[in-house]
């Protein structure tokens, strides 16, 4: 591949522009630091050290309305309001708790509040499954650490990919994304709600991965 | 070296969360061993963070940012810093996942287990999922599992030790799916005992939990197979 195109890719990706081409040093450089500029990093960064009020009053205010939907949306016909709202102030006291486990490196802060928001309505719903046996659900789907901050890094571009090409997706792609996971839906349950046969969600929600550079081959 | 993974259904309904318990605790095992399917699932959690940060966004009129405060400030008796960072090691001591290990209550020795025979022995695992069954299975060097035939599907995922059967040789680490209807007879590698977490789906049928973990196994010892 030649530089020039690496060049266009990386303003295309990014929005950096490289005015040496020889210096794809340099580039790195730029890619490690700025290719998310995560405006909340700094908020979660304050509250884990310095228990800020007004830094979470600022997270509280952008993230709780999208929590909040993300609950009505995800917990399921026997879920009320009360209750949504209840596990919404779940998951910003979660925030509160576990801010000095976040990991900038490692993920964005919308996407550290989506898992504990996720994980919190997987717990949700088990308490109301009448079973017994005591599950802590962070065992299961707990955030595991990459050895490699190499990985890392390459995580931290591609979110940038799957922000731009989602604007992209054609509209029977989206439905099924969004069915699975904002409504919450496992393949199956999208498959018999739109009377598909669950070989073409399977595809579907492949192509979109695709598109998005997340390759699972199989 | 592991090549068998979980598939896009089973990522993506993992990083959805709508992925049954038993199911779960199985591609959270082999996430341990395989750092490519993290990658992957943490790839699918930032589609999901993107999808709600593009959500509409639901605001009540009364703003409950002081009333949260105040139950924080309740459960904590003094302001102090949160809880450190905690990196859990992708893998226990003993080399088995940890999620297992958990689950089963701090070691797998901990479970309840039931010898089939010679070559064989199972423990029951509850991890707290009525649509499916969960059993470590533990398989003798070089000894084969009878022949069987899956009634629903069923994930394997290998701790410890290998396998082979008619479609290939499975390492630690390795996330195999069986469909209804196909038959097949694993054995266990010469070298070392064969340890596998299984998630068998529940028969249409109502039946034991026992009768249905056992079933394959007391027909082949109805039907003379001999251990």
């Amino acid at each position: 591949m030649s530089t020039n195109k690496i060049t266009v890719i990386v303003d295309a990706l990014t929005g950096i522009h490289v005015d040496n081409n020889d210096d794809m040093d340099s580039v790195a450089t730029q890619l490690t630091r700025s290719t998310v500029p995560d405006a909340w990093a700094e908020n979660v960064r304050l509250v884990a050290v310095k228990r800020d009020r007004a830094a979470f009053q600022l997270l509280y205010k952008h993230f709780t309305p999208l929590i909040r939907a993300f609950l009505l949306k995800s917990m399921g016909s026997g879920a009320n309001r009360a209750e949504a709202e209840e596990i919404t102030q779940e998951v910003l006291i979660k925030v509160w708790n576990k801010a000095a486990s976040f990991n900038p490196a490692k993920a964005s802060v919308n996407t550290w509040i989506f898992t504990i928001a996720r994980n919190t309505r997987i717990d949700f719903i088990r308490r109301n499954d009448r079973n017994n046996r005591e599950i802590d659900i962070e065992d299961i789907w707990h955030e595991a650490e990459s050895p490699e901050p190499l990985v890392d890094m390459q995580q931290r571009r591609a979110e940038q990919v799957i922000k731009q090409a989602m604007a992209t997706l054609p509209e029977e792609q989206v439905q099924v994304l969004y069915k699975a996971f904002m409504e919450g839906k496992s393949h199956n349950e999208v498959a018999e709600e739109l009377g598909l046969p669950l070989g073409t969600v399977k595809s579907r929600i492949r192509l979109a991965l695709n598109k998005m550079q997340i390759l699972i081959d199989r | 070296m592991v090549s068998f993974h979980p598939d896009s259904k089973f990522l993506t309904d993992f990083a959805a969360g709508s992925l049954a318990l038993s199911e779960a605790v199985c591609v959270a095992a082999h996430l341990e061993f395989c750092g490519k399917c993290r990658a992957h699932v943490q790839q699918l959690s930032d589609v999901a963070a993107q999808m709600m940060a593009r959500l509409e966004p639901v605001v009540e009129d009364d703003d409950g940012f002081d009333s949260l405060m105040q139950r924080i400030d309740a459960a904590e008796l003094a302001p102090q810093v949160s809880a450190p960072r905690v990196t859990r090691p992708a893998l226990a001591s003993s080399g088995i996942p940890y999620v297992v290990e958990k689950l089963a209550g701090g070691s797998l020795q901990a479970l309840n287990w039931v010898k089939l025979g010679g070559s064989l022995r199972i423990a029951p695992m509850d991890v707290g999922c009525s649509r499916r069954q969960t059993a470590i299975y533990d398989i003798k060097a070089g000894r084969p599992m009878p022949e069987h035939e899956h009634r629903g599907e069923e994930i394997t995922v290998l701790l410890k030790g290998s396998f082979s059967d008619a479609d290939g040789k499975y390492v630690r680490g390795d996330f195999v799916v069986r469909h209804a209807g196909e038959r097949h007879q694993p054995t266990a590698t010469l070298d070392t005992d064969c340890i596998c977490l299984v998630s068998l789906e529940q028969p249409v049928k109502p039946s034991s939990w026992w009768y249905r973990l056992m079933e394959p196994f007391v027909q082949y010892r109805l039907s003379g197979f001999n251990y």
